[in-house]
């Protein structure tokens, strides 16, 4: 066989470009072209055919890697929602009092219904930007909220706990379908 | 079926057609080729690559290994096959330009 080690520049670059378990396909690909082109014409034209494909590659093959990462700014926005969530919730906590005369039960009842709609609509937001985030913030919630009940040594009933595992996924998630169905409904308007 | 209701952009169009064209011998260099001996367009290898992994992603064709071989420098293609969505896509693709198409007498003269 024929070798032509300047190619190894080429191929090099452009398997940079690309996830490993992909690489022989489109890096096989390049040699063989360039091969099938040093027997027709040149090894020196083949050479500079197989870097000008490698230039023009750069811009495809890195805007393919950035939408398969899609889950990265998804989980992004899902961690942003999240702090936006604490926010929230410590600002609702400092300002509005307890009701005077109002016992245990009130409190825990009102600690569980007032961050729905907040959860919910900060998905809402959150799946504007990527539909995914609001089940990766309710995945967040749910690992965080886990954690919290598991290094708390704090007296709380079951059903307390039980219903705090499920009232902020359930708003995220609540959330999300909101935005997806007011996507649909805006498509199915615009048809 | 994920992808299905998904249209084809142009490119995606062209590359779907030269897997089509190439049946069994279809993988990212002959499908490069194809489109240039058949448009002129000389399509960056990284562009074809890239259209055929979306296309995969959205069901319209999958892939598999082949042998690894010496002028590849041992390295193994990565076969493409049209599916049952992929065809489905072509055909909506088709009949829309056909509709669309249909009467305008100045097409020609373009």
């Amino acid at each position: 066989m024929k070798r032509y080690p300047s190619i190894h520049v080429a191929t090099w670059f452009l398997a940079r470009l690309v996830p490993e378990g992909e690489r022989d396909a489109l890096v096989g690909d390049l040699v063989e072209e360039h091969a099938l082109r040093a027997a027709t014409t040149s090894s020196s034209a083949a050479l500079r055919w197989s870097l000008q494909q490698v230039c023009a590659s750069v811009p495809p093959l890195l805007w393919a890697r950035l939408r398969r990462a899609a889950w990265i700014a998804a989980l992004g926005v899902a961690l942003l929602a999240y702090i936006a969530v604490g926010v929230v919730e410590w600002i609702v906590n400092r300002t509005i009092p307890s009701p005077p005369g109002t016992g245990t039960i009130v409190n825990m009842l009102l600690a569980l219904l007032v961050p729905f709609p907040m959860v919910a609509l900060i998905a809402y937001v959150a799946a504007r930007f990527s539909p995914r985030a609001p089940i990766m913030l309710g995945a967040i919630m749910l690992v965080m909220v886990t954690l919290m009940t598991l290094t708390s040594a704090e007296r709380i009933p079951t059903w307390y706990r039980i219903a705090y595992f499920l009232v902020g996924p359930a708003a995220a998630f609540i959330g999300g379908a909101l935005r997806s169905a007011a996507v649909k409904k805006t498509n199915g308007l615009g048809t | 079926m994920k992808g299905s209701e998904d249209g084809l952009g142009s490119l995606e169009h062209i590359v779907l057609l030269a897997v089509m064209r190439l049946g069994s011998n279809a993988y990212g260099m002959t499908v490069r080729r194809e489109i240039e001996s058949a448009t002129g367009r000389d399509l960056s290898i990284g562009a074809v690559y890239a259209t055929l992994v979306r296309l995969e992603s959205k069901g319209f064709i999958n892939s598999f290994s082949g042998e690894p071989t010496a002028e590849r420098g041992g390295r193994a293609k990565r076969y493409f096959r049209m599916t049952a969505a992929g065809q489905g896509a072509l055909r909506n693709t088709h009949e829309i330009i056909h509709k669309m198409s249909a009467g305008l007498k100045g097409l020609q003269s373009l």
